[in-house]
């Protein structure tokens, strides 16, 4: 699809126009993605597919505060968006008004971002071919497959009545490859703006060598470990800090890790971890849900938790600027973290496990999820390949354990930081920029049987 | 006309070349409300229309979707889906085989009293307000939330083996829940279940049946007691889930390791695979003799409840254990072939007209026993009873689990004593349900449902519901 981005100003901008309300917010989101899931047989589940999302966010007000709704549809059709208006007007309408509520941002200058033209480009054929690539190199390992190979371009626009114009771009190409043995599994997996950033060959080597080296893992004695976590495991434990930790509304509601610990220093000096959209190994839109530009905000720095992040409702609440971290409005999420980003350190890989006696690398963790809020105790399991490190080098894979936790802990025990930054995800939404870290007195409690 | 839309579309895949084709024209309107700490937080009112196109060709699957309204629009979409197909079939080494299916004209409407998108804004915010003001009165309250979400859902499905389908699905759902702070710690409670309530495939007369108001009072004061209870402590000693928690277990530990797709391995890069594979079905003991666990798209008010899956087949009831045994698994007409099964189970389906159909779990209930929570209490000596669920996770074989409710009650020589917090036990799927030994009565028993279930890459959203009533586990890990 076209992403016809003058029509998605133009539509965004009659709306605004056509007026009835206080004051009228239009968001037009624009993708297009083409994927290719795959198995032991080859391509499974193909899609190419486009979607237009018009959100409508009106604001009716009165002398104790607005009324707001929202409403939406699939089309940029104006008999739809309208209708879509027309609703949003009549839900408001009945809405209590909200005395909390800021006023929608002006007029702001963000920097224009572009659709990668090689991400746009890359089609079913080269997709194809990257799939045989994956099905050749497990079937020669006896290893059975599963990934996906995903391109996906988006354009978002948001227009509101009080000035506010902005539109930017995202592209986004992933590759994930699964291979298992009767055993146990490896994995490999690549994310990038631009495919032609994609090394599919590396993918690929990285899954097959992991799932050959954990065909007949040995069962491990839960406990505390020291750990060295690839990055696709240290961002399932980092996610949870953007869900439900460095918001403005967990901090003024009282279930953040952040309450009571802002300021002192209790990490290690080293670490810097930072929410910042413009970051130069993975850019995201440098706009908000509600178009305000993001700021970098440092969230751990020497040694330190910094303040939450915030959006328009919550900044005016806590009486400080608005950091850019809007969802969609409304919600009753709050504000977000979504462009994590840890600072490398100076460690290879073998310097990172240098010196562990007895300790495991772990590859992923699956399904983590938070036991409480205040300390961010997470539990989850660990997940294609984890190994034994003995005397500083990986001597055995070992069967999965699941580890029971605290994020707080886990931060305060890093011991070292990798030097090589990479972009990954988890189960669940969200991905986030990391290096390797090793982390002491990690604990599990409890492991399965393969 | 929508009808004719998918007509439209699997006749241009046809005429290009497809060996088959199916296409769902979807439109859905829902409406989301939401009163926190007194204010409207969320009116919402999103609509979603459009077409998905699923088309075979080389034995390979291709799959083209947009929010087109007209012929030219379906017919170029046929042709992307075509295209996706025939550029993939040379990297498939086999071809993908489709179980037999005879179809033809059917509708299907889930039945109600009262059409909630006829309730007028007003009644349906007072409703709210009143659940949400029932949970003042505790300064430790941080928040407070009533919140209520109504879908409706159209499909007109069309097929190249004739099918020629229309659902009416109506799904509606409420719930209340408030957290306290103090000592340190946060704490939620919820009614009548955790993340938005208890929806069902039903019309307004299900959320006017919640209570709401009548438990919000009841939640507030448990909230606040969490915060002062001591947590609950590790060891061994018999459980005794609710039914709002036990609907996960039987969630996250029997249907997804029954769906077939990912037993064969085809779902292991992000959600996982199962431990439950084919060599075991008719013979694995599951669970103990008393455990029942059945599969039905035909169940009143279950979140699945349908006419047909998007394969267009019809909606059915079966067991997935019976009497502790491993008897069978959610399939589609793709997967029934790998384990000899000449039909599908029906259980195929997709998030709307944007994502192609994957298995899903279905409505999968726990059968009643035979016995009343005050027996089954006064029965247990050292136990815990968990109510609501607050945190889960599982290995991606779904065997080893942890989960955590919102509140326990200690058990102590047949009586229900103090409140334990953040109540959290540990174990093995087969283990878990081989050590139920007393489930309770019909009574006892209701559906919960589950409207927020995850699966596929790239991740779809999908509903159903589960029965149950409780029940007891003997001799569980707790842990800290």
């Amino acid at each position: 699809m076209k992403m016809d981005r003058e029509l998605a100003l133009r539509e965004a901008k009659r709306l605004c126009d056509e007026g009835g309300a206080s004051e009228i917010e239009v968001s037009v989101h624009q993708a297009s993605e083409a994927f290719v899931r795959f198995g032991d047989t080859g391509p499974t589940q193909n899609a190419d597919r486009d979607r237009v999302d018009v959100s409508v966010r009106v604001r009716l007000q009165e002398a104790d505060g607005y009324r707001e709704a929202s409403a939406s549809c699939t089309s940029l059709d104006p008999a739809k968006t309208s209708g879509a208006l027309r609703r949003a007007r009549k839900l408001a309408s009945v809405s209590e008004p909200n005395p909390e509520l800021a006023p929608m941002g002006g007029a702001v200058e963000v920097e224009q971002t572009e659709l990668s033209e090689a991400t746009a480009a890359h089609g079913f054929e080269s997709k194809g071919a990257w799939v045989r690539q994956a099905l050749a190199a497990c079937r020669v390992a006896d290893l059975q497959p599963a990934g996906l190979i995903s391109t996906h371009g988006a354009v978002r626009t948001i227009v509101n009545s009080n000035g506010r114009e902005v539109q930017g771009a995202t592209s986004r190409a992933g590759f994930a490859l699964t291979a298992l043995s009767s055993g146990g599994e490896g994995w490999g997996g690549g994310i990038a703006s631009d495919v032609e950033a994609l090394d599919p060959e590396q993918v690929i080597e990285r899954a097959v060598r992991k799932a050959s080296a954990n065909r007949t893992p040995r069962a491990l004695e839960p406990g505390d470990y020291t750990v060295v976590l690839e990055p696709a495991a240290v961002s399932s434990l980092l996610l949870f800090g953007s869900y439900y930790g460095f918001g403005a509304r967990e901090v003024m509601e009282q279930s953040s890790f952040l309450c009571g610990r802002q300021g002192e220093k209790l990490f290690p000096e080293e670490l810097l971890l930072v929410d910042d959209a413009r970051n130069a190994i993975y850019p995201r839109l440098p706009f908000d849900g509600e178009g305000n530009p993001k700021q970098r905000v440092e969230l751990l720095a020497k040694g330190a938790l910094g303040n939450p992040v915030t959006d328009l409702n919550y900044a005016r609440k806590l009486g400080v600027p608005c950091s850019g971290h809007s969802l969609s409005q409304p919600n009753t999420h709050g504000p977000m973290a979504g462009n994590l980003v840890l600072a490398t350190g100076d460690k290879s890989r073998e310097e990172l496990m240098a010196g562990i006696e007895r300790g495991l690398l772990i590859t992923q963790f699956h399904y983590t999820n938070m036991i409480e809020p205040r300390d961010l105790t997470l539990t989850g399991m660990t997940r294609n390949g984890t190994f034994l490190i003995e005397n500083g080098e990986v001597t055995d894979s070992v069967k999965n354990l699941r580890f029971t936790q605290s994020l707080v802990k886990t931060l305060q025990n890093v011991s070292g930081i990798g030097a090589t930054p990479e972009v990954t995800g988890a189960l669940f939404d969200g991905e986030i920029v990391t290096p390797w870290l090793r982390v002491e007195g990690f604990r599990f409690t409890s492991s399965s049987d393969f | 006309m929508d009808m004719k839309l998918a007509q439209a579309a699997v006749e241009s895949a046809l005429a290009a070349g497809a060996d088959y084709a199916d296409a769902r024209v979807n439109h859905t309107v829902h409406e989301e409300l939401c009163i926190q700490n007194g204010e409207v937080a969320a009116a919402e009112s999103p609509e979603d229309s459009g077409v998905g196109i699923r088309v075979m060709k080389g034995g390979c699957w291709g799959f083209a979707a947009a929010s087109v309204d007209d012929e030219a629009g379906v017919r170029e979409l046929a042709r992307r889906a075509l295209r996706v197909a025939a550029e993939l079939a040379p990297a498939r080494s086999e071809p993908i085989r489709l179980a037999p299916l005879t179809a033809g004209s059917s509708t299907w409407e889930t039945p109600y009293e009262l059409d909630p998108f006829e309730v007028s804004l007003t009644d349906k915010l007072e409703l709210l307000h009143t659940a949400e003001a029932s949970m003042s009165g505790a300064e430790e309250t941080v928040v407070k939330t009533a919140e209520m979400s109504c879908r409706r859902e159209e499909q007109w499905m069309a097929s190249s083996d004739g099918a020629e389908l229309y659902q009416n699905l109506l799904r509606c759902g409420a719930g209340i829940s408030t957290t306290a702070a103090k000592n340190g710690t946060a704490q939620r409670r919820s009614y009548p279940a955790s993340f938005g309530g208890n929806p069902r495939s039903a019309g307004f007369e299900h959320i006017q049946g919640l209570a709401l108001a009548a438990n919000g009072e009841r939640i507030r004061d448990e909230s606040v007691q969490l915060c002062e209870a001591e947590p609950c402590p590790a060891g061994e000693r018999d459980l005794i889930l609710m039914g709002n928690q036990l609907m996960l277990q039987i969630h996250e530990s029997v249907g997804h390791p029954n769906e077939l797709d990912r037993v064969f391995g085809h779902e292991v890069d992000l959600a996982g695979s199962s431990f439950a594979t084919t060599e075991k079905l008719g013979s694995f003991q599951y669970g103990s003799d008393i455990v029942n666990l059945v599969a039905d798209s035909t169940i009143p008010g279950g979140l699945d409840t349908r006419g047909f899956d998007d394969d267009g087949v019809p909606s059915q009831r079966w067991h997935v254990v019976e009497k502790g045994v491993f008897k069978g698994y959610h399939t589609s007409r793709e997967w029934a072939d790998r384990i000899g099964e000449e039909t599908s189970r029906g259980t195929n389906r997709a998030e709307g007209w944007y994502n192609p159909p994957i298995i899903r779990i279905t409505n999968l209930s726990l059968m009643p026993g035979e016995w009343e929570l005050d027996d089954l209490i006064a029965d247990t000596e050292d136990g815990v009873l968990l109510d609501t669920v607050k945190m889960w996770s599982i290995d991606q074989r779904r065997l080893n689990f942890q989960f955590t409710s919102e509140i326990g009650w200690e058990i102590k020589n047949g009586k229900k004593t103090r409140i334990l917090r953040d109540p959290t036990y540990q174990g093995t799927t087969p283990e878990f349900w081989r050590s139920c030994d007393a489930i309770c009565n019909q009574s006892h028993w209701n559906l919960w449902g589950v409207a927020n279930c995850g699966k596929g890459n790239p991740m779809q959203v999908a509903e159903m519901s589960h029965g149950a009533s409780p029940a007891r586990f003997r001799k569980m890990t707790f842990v800290r």
